[in-house]
């Protein structure tokens, strides 16, 4: 795949993963620095249902979606009644266990890897992918389920008292955000041609978190745009890896304190909003015209 | 039974590290209720100062000891500045701490990946390489050299916090900030000692952990240990945070010996998770629900 | 039967007894007041009712049932709500928003329906969306209906929170300090609403009060709480006349009351 077409699909991965991730974290209000851990989990079994039991790509990612869901379920059974700090302590320390069972874990590869795998991903599928994923993210929160994560958000005691099942919503939440890492790993294991445990680490979590965050807590279009701005401009401006972290550590203090409602500031950029916004420019130029 | 012992003795080493790195991650836990991510980093850089100290510089160990201590010290207080105070002055939830911190982390570890690079770096051997021995057992000097500084570190500290008027700010600090506030206590003044203490701590036993394996960029995930230690012996808890990591250097150990040291950061790990499920507030923490 | 019982309800955090033995008996339709003095237990009491707390020892029994040591959505189903001493509405979240999210607890469409977008989705945003015009209007909210919370005056938003509590359809309504910060015009217009409130929702209402007049001209029954133990009961004339009462709030012999 050619540098830009690459440079999409890349980018498509990390949307997807970011888009799970701002349910949990965005809009449900939890933080967690262990995404990194659902993306192995989906990248190896959607690579062990494809290449080892020949199974159709989409469905093999599909199966990986589901298993890397049950997963999280019982991660979030031990974790989720956990507050704050010790809810991301956890996060990271399954994401990391899960990463040395990979390391040692001989049939998949272990340290060294698994390569070969047959790239499926292109630029379409990714695409299309991610639409979906955003139809179904969207439809979700603009219903009373996603009414229920932001007030899950907002006040967690206040929620409780109007009915809601907090638990259970955040194991839904934590069960979609990892459902949707499983898939963009799977995606990511397709497009790399090989993986290694490594490849998964807390800095890969530490990212998909600073994406949500930048783009503004609470917002979808926040999220896309987010992970657009910070996929693309790093690879297209530094060459080497560390540096681009340098610059993404500076950034996120820097956001913290000057605009930590990130960019969309919790407001959502619908197609209506464009539309409107393109008509009025439109209506502007053809005034000065006729002037 | 001497292996047994001789392993006790191997974890003790370890585990004293693991108690410098837990306590000053405690430390800042206790005053600002936050879990500082940027520890690992100020860990691994005073590795570097040491080490650096030592090669460069060409100093003798006290020195580059001191230099790493109050090198990662002054690390630790501007990462404060930077990233937290501002955030103090805007009362920002504490959410945003961690953000940032998880920011300071990224940018430690890879400036130093950036500009010195990812080569893994040795000491040199200081101290000498034949090992005591007692009666049956074994103790590396390193190992014993490691075990006396966090021992008398931690024991300076203790004294410092108990016996100090410095010390009882601090102690006041960690159970109301506000109210010592109100009484007179300098909460910034506090809050700079706790982190050039805590960054101190993190120095010391960075050059430690660097001379007894490596020096590298990303060794600062060590700190991992340090949160597992910290949790298992009582977020907040500086007692706890010894005895956590004490434990978990011995049961490390054990496990290395008698199972692989593949195990060895699994079952780290597990009791982790056991302590989360079983009890959240660790050996030492108290139970507490909070107050609606 | 009682509506709401208590029965020797214990509540202890650590060496600290918040509540001792308090027995509670709460009958239907009735305002019963809970006052004391600020630490006096009353509002850990609520924690314990809704499920916050779960209690050290004792019973809490709703129509017979017990739902002490229930998640506090339970007893959200069980018919009871709440306000808070300080206001906890959804501040991000206009007017609309708040009341809409609580009467949600009534729908029930699944996830499923909210991503297909299909017929049982629409109708139950149809029936959500009358149910909280419905609430809005009877608590004269209306008006300020996209406005957001926490931008509304001070006492609008306790209306809120009241409003928001009502969209459950409860049995029984606890109101922790729900005239906290207010003149004397305002409570008064508090007042009213309690009353038309439990006219129209038919609801029995336990409300904690600093504000004596609101007590003792809205509540049938009274409970003194201090330092976590009942220190007295009755109406409001046996309340005002109690030397122990008295002296509890102001520790000498002083006429309480209007």
């Amino acid at each position: 795949m050619d540098y830009i077409n690459g440079m999409i699909a890349l980018i498509g991965i990390n949307l997807l993963a970011v888009l799970g991730l701002s349910l949990l974290t965005g809009f449900t209000g939890l933080f967690s620095f262990g995404h990194a851990g659902f993306m192995a989990i989906g990248a190896y079994l959607t690579v062990w249902f494809s290449m080892k039991l020949g199974v159709n790509f989409y469905a093999a990612l599909l199966l990986a979606a589901l298993i890397t869901g049950g997963v999280s379920l019982v991660i979030g059974r031990i974790t989720l009644n956990l507050k704050g700090d010790y809810f991301i302590i956890a996060t990271m320390g399954f994401a990391e266990a899960i990463r040395l069972i990979l390391d040692n874990f001989q049939a998949f590869g272990g340290a060294r890897g698994w390569p070969g795998i047959t790239t499926h991903t292109n630029v379409v599928n990714v695409w299309l992918i991610n639409l979906i994923g955003v139809v179904i993210l969207v439809n979700i929160i603009w219903s009373r389920h996603g009414r229920n994560f932001k007030a899950i958000r907002e006040e967690e005691l206040a929620s409780q008292i109007i009915g809601i099942n907090v638990f259970r919503y955040k194991m839904i939440s934590l069960m979609i955000s990892a459902m949707y890492a499983a898939v963009s790993g799977g995606l990511f294991a397709h497009y790399m041609s090989f993986i290694q445990p490594k490849m998964f680490q807390i800095i890969k979590s530490t990212e998909l978190t600073i994406m949500v965050i930048f783009g503004g807590m609470g917002s979808v279009s926040g999220s896309i745009i987010g992970a657009i701005i910070l996929t693309a401009l790093p690879q297209v401006l530094l060459s080497l890896d560390a540096w681009r972290y340098v610059i993404y550590g500076a950034a996120v203090i820097f956001i913290m304190i000057a605009r930590p409602q990130g960019m969309m500031g919790g407001f959502e950029l619908t197609p209506a909003q464009i539309k409107g916004k393109l008509a009025a420019l439109k209506e502007k130029r053809t005034k000065k015209g006729v002037a | 039974m001497t292996t047994f012992l001789q392993q006790v003795i191997n974890g003790l080493s370890i585990g004293s590290i693991y108690a410098l790195m837990a306590v000053g991650y405690s430390l800042v836990y206790s005053i600002m209720n936050f879990s500082n991510f940027a520890h690992g980093g100020v860990i691994m850089i005073g590795s570097y100062i040491g080490f650096f100290a030592m090669t460069v510089a060409g100093v003798p160990f006290p020195a580059a000891f001191a230099a790493a201590a109050l090198g990662a010290g002054l690390v630790a207080v501007v990462v404060e500045k930077a990233a937290y105070g501002p955030l103090r002055q805007r009362k920002a939830p504490f959410l945003y701490y961690i953000i940032s911190a998880m920011g300071a982390s990224m940018f430690l570890e890879n400036i130093v990946l950036a500009t010195i690079g990812p080569d893994f770096r040795t000491f040199p051997n200081v101290l000498g390489s034949k090992p005591f021995q007692l009666g049956e057992l074994m103790i590396g000097r390193l190992d014993l050299a490691m075990f006396l500084i966090s021992s008398v570190t931690l024991a300076l500290l203790v004294y410092f916090i108990e016996k100090t008027k410095t010390g009882m700010a601090i102690r006041a600090t960690s159970y109301s900030e506000r109210a010592s506030a109100l009484m007179g206590v300098n909460t910034e003044k506090v809050i700079f000692i706790i982190f050039i203490i805590g960054g101190a701590l993190a120095g010391i036993a960075g050059i430690l952990f660097g001379m007894k394996y490596t020096v590298f960029p990303t060794m600062g995930n060590i700190t991992m240990k340090a949160f597992i230690a910290a949790v298992f012996g009582g977020l907040g808890s500086l007692p706890g945070a010894v005895l956590g990591a004490v434990l978990l250097g011995i049961i490390e150990t054990m496990t290395s010996a008698y199972l692989s040291s593949t195990w060895r950061d699994l079952i780290a790990f597990g009791l982790l998770i056991f302590i989360l499920v079983v009890r959240p507030s660790g050996l030492m923490g108290k139970n507490n629900e909070d107050k609606a | 039967m009682s509506l709401l019982e208590l029965k020797h309800v214990t509540k202890q955090f650590g060496g600290l007894t918040a509540v001792g033995d308090v027995s509670l008996s709460l009958q239907k339709d009735h305002i019963f007041g809970l006052i004391g003095p600020n630490g006096a237990g009353k509002t850990t009491l609520f924690n314990l009712i809704t499920g916050v707390y779960k209690v050290t020892e004792g019973e809490i029994l709703f129509e017979g049932k017990p739902i002490h040591n229930r998640e506090p959505y339970q007893v959200a189903g069980a018919g009871i709500t709440r306000t808070f001493q300080n206001i906890r509405l959804f501040k991000t979240l206009t007017t609309y928003e708040n009341i809409l999210t609580a009467c949600q607890y009534t729908s029930d469409y699944s996830f499923f329906d909210a991503i297909l977008r299909n017929r049982r989705f629409k109708e139950g945003e149809k029936l959500l969306k009358a149910e909280t015009e419905e609430l809005m209007e009877l608590l004269g909210l209306s008006e300020r209906r996209d406005m957001v919370a926490g931008n509304l005056p001070y006492g609008l938003q306790r209306r809120l929170e009241i409003a928001r509590a009502l969209a459950l359809k409860p049995k029984l309504l606890l109101l922790d300090e729900p005239a906290a910060g207010m003149n004397e015009e305002e409570t008064l217009k508090l007042m009213e609403l309690i009353r038309y409130v439990r006219e129209k929702f038919s609801l029995s209402v336990l409300v904690i009060e600093h504000h004596m007049d609101l007590i003792m001209n809205l509540c049938d029954h009274i409970m003194v709480l201090n330092f976590g133990k009942t220190l007295a009961e009755g109406d409001a004339a046996a309340i005002q006349s109690d030397p122990r009462v008295i002296e509890a709030y102001l520790g000498e012999e002083v006429e309480l009351g209007a």
